[in-house]
């Protein structure tokens, strides 16, 4: 029956916290509600990114690439990159660590169907060196291995739709080469995939010979080298670009300026520079689409003024509700006092109050956002189109790691304990005399 | 006999607003080891500032107060609440028992404060204390559940948990009815008997006066005299 000091501090925070059923409930639910919007909010960005990462990662680059441009005269850049192979031995020499790395060619071409046309990038792939290309991509019709003919082509539904064609359909690809004429190819449409938003609506796949004929270029170039790295790999990347860039300068090649736009944005300032032959560009995959990260960054920024909005509410919540539990308390504070407790224990005896209810709310939050979350992707909620385009998954992701669960329950905790520290410190510094008044 | 409380010329103003309020006008007084003391006084006369003074949560603002050869005036504040858990117990008029622990865990708390007894230690001596208040099946009610009278018992068994060397008690009768006062006041006397406990008692009750070995009149800040119980019984015309 006898019992240690902690256990007692323990048993005068609870039965406080019972004690005041109501207020207790409505505050922990308060800050409950709180970490598990803190939890979905942040879910949801991470599951973006990781979506963004994902989609971007197949599509357009890699996590870290190895482009650049050649350019016959100063003012023509191509995005080519010539000799490839031996581009691509300094690379698996630099980065042993990657996972795999594809090269793919980069172009800008209009495609001519009977009925319409447009613009779109092409990007000229070895279906064959693509492992991750399916996992990705999901079909709507046609076959992705016949990409692996010549001749033939990738469209997304969007650009199919808009070009008015189906699988089997023959399309015309116009582009100007490195010379200055223009040069067409006619290719047959052996598959077409859903779209994937803002990637997929510039992007469109040929095989890489078919690039190169389009373009005139020899066979030993390509547009980029695109190196994929292992997830626990993430956090190196820009480490991982200056190894690279070191690297590729030592065995003899030029470098350009980090610069972090994406390939196609750089044409305009590469063609005013005053140089020829080859250069070699490292960029990373934020680099790449970095005209659509703004996305994430807006919807960071919003979860982020957010919870600095709720977290502000459930502070003045706490801090209401000490003052008030301190008002009601001040004769058991003062006899407390005077019989031998200190004011660091009577601070300690507020602030556990404050920090088991928090750690108990949030550990309830958390779960309820964690569950809610797991419901969200289990129902498959699709995305408006419109938000499609820029989530690039027709399906709401949300992605609740534990890491994030342990950070919401210790953040809120800390918080809540820091809102309740100012009240308790009032309530140490309460005399003891308070105790014999006779009011109260 | 050593004497455990020495008030020196004591004066305590309170400030209220911008008006001093005179509660003790320079009060000299020994209580030695052992002593059963009653403080009396109509209401106002400063008893209560008194036992403050005496119980360490208050400092005089002039004048010199000892508790166990200690100037609390010297003391800071971590002292003096050492002071108070070491050496004195505390009865209030309103029993002031912690409402959400067990009747157990209330006498046990001051041990648990000091640190200095374990888990079994802790027990046994409670255990002792409520059998000791006639509250032996008590233990696991929670003070809500107890009548006044049971209220003080335990308030008392909390006062002495630490064996102090003195319990002060401002009117600690004054919410009971008079036979269940009496009883409380049978209960105090007998632990000052069996234990050596020094008792410092406030009232302005005749009949609880009579308890004590010598009873200290205060009438507006100021210490009339020191009495038997029957003077200030058969004495009726002076305040009280
Ligand atoms: N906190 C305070 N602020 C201002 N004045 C006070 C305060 N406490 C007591 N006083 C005043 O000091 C004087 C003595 O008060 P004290 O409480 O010591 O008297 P008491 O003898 O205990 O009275 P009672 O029998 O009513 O308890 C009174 O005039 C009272 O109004
Ligand atoms: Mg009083």
């Amino acid at each position: 029956m006898s019992s240690s000091k902690l256990f007692v501090d323990l048993t005068i925070a609870f039965r406080n916290l019972v004690q005041h059923r109501r207020r207790t409930l409505f505050l922990g639910a308060a800050i409950a509600a709180v970490t598990a919007l803190l939890v979905l909010l942040n879910g949801l960005s991470t599951g973006v990114r990781e979506t963004m990462i994902d989609t971007a990662t197949t599509l357009s680059t890699g996590h870290v690439n190895v482009g650049g441009f050649y350019k016959v005269t100063a003012g023509q850049a191509a995005p080519v990159v010539t000799n490839y192979k031996k581009v691509l031995a300094v690379v698996q020499k630099t980065v042993p660590e990657m996972a795999f790395a594809v090269h793919r060619g980069r172009g800008w071409a209009k495609l001519v169907s009977d009925t319409g046309s447009l613009q779109a990038g092409i990007t000229g792939i070895d279906i064959r060196s693509e492992p991750k290309f399916s996992s990705v991509l999901q079909l709507e019709s046609g076959k992705l291995e016949d990409l692996a003919q010549p001749g033939t082509i990738l469209l997304f539904d969007n650009q199919a739709e808009k070009l008015g064609v189906k699988v089997g359909d023959a399309l015309t690809i116009s582009a100007p080469t490195t010379r200055g004429t223009n040069n067409t190819i006619d290719v047959r449409i052996v598959a077409i995939a859903h779209s994937l938003g803002l990637l997929s609506t510039w992007n469109c796949f040929i095989p890489i010979e078919s690039l190169r004929a389009l373009y005139q270029i020899n066979q030993d170039a390509t547009g980029v080298i695109q190196i994929m790295l292992n997830r626990k790999d993430f956090d190196h990347i820009p480490a991982i670009a200056a190894r690279l860039r070191q690297a590729l300068d030592q065995a003899g090649y030029r470098i350009m300026e980090p610069d972090p736009r994406a390939f196609w944005m750089k044409f305009q300032s590469v063609s005013r520079e005053d140089w020829t032959g080859q250069k070699l560009d490292v960029t990373n995959w934020e680099d790449e689409i970095s005209f659509m990260t703004w996305t994430l960054k807006a919807l960071e920024g919003i979860s982020y003024v957010l919870i600095v909005i709720l977290v502000a509410i459930i502070i003045i919540g706490i801090m209401n509700t000490m003052w008030i539990a301190i008002r009601e308390r001040t004769r058991e504070i003062g006899t407390l006092r005077a019989i031998g407790m200190h004011r660091r224990e009577v601070l300690w005896m507020f602030l556990l109050e404050s920090l088991m209810l928090g750690l108990l709310a949030t550990i309830v939050g958390v779960l309820m956002g964690a569950a809610v979350a797991a419901g969200l992707n289990a129902a498959h909620v699709p995305v408006p189109t419109g938000l499609q385009f820029f989530l690039m998954s027709p399906h709401l992701h949300l992605a609740v790691h534990g890491s994030l669960m342990v950070r919401a329950i210790v953040i809120i905790t800390f918080v809540t304990g820091a809102a309740a520290f100012y009240p308790s410190l009032k309530a140490a510094r309460l005399r003891p005399v308070v105790a014999m008044s006779h009011f109260g | 006999m050593k004497a455990i409380v020495s008030v020196r010329e004591a004066v305590k103003n309170y400030i209220l607003g911008n008006v001093v309020v005179p509660a003790l006008r320079g009060v000299t007084l020994d209580v030695v080891e052992g002593d059963f003391l009653a403080i009396a006084g109509p209401s106002g006369s400063g008893k209560t500032t008194l036992l403050n003074l005496i119980g360490c949560v208050d400092t005089p603002t002039s004048g010199t107060v000892e508790v166990a050869g200690k100037d609390t005036r010297q003391l800071s504040e971590r002292e003096l609440t050492d002071l108070r858990l070491h050496t004195i117990g505390f009865i209030f008029q309103s029993f002031n028992l912690v409402s959400v622990l067990t009747v157990f865990q209330n006498i046990e708390l001051p041990l648990l404060l000091q640190r200095k007894l374990n888990g079994p230690e802790r027990a046994q001596r409670v255990a002792a204390l409520l059998e000791r208040v006639g509250l032996r099946e008590y233990g696991a009610h929670r003070p809500s559940e107890l009548s006044g009278g049971q209220r003080q018992r335990v308030a008392i068994a909390r006062a002495l948990v630490t064996r102090p060397q003195l319990v002060l008690a401002d009117e600690p009768t004054a919410n009971l009815d008079s036979v269940t006062g009496a009883h409380i006041l049978d209960l105090m006397r007998e632990l000052n008997r069996t234990e050596k406990t020094t008792f410092i008692f406030s009232t302005h009750d005749q009949s609880v006066m009579a308890h004590a070995n010598a009873v200290v009149r205060l009438a507006d800040g100021k210490l009339v005299d020191r009495v038997t119980p029957a003077q200030a019984a058969a004495e009726t015309g002076l305040p009280a």
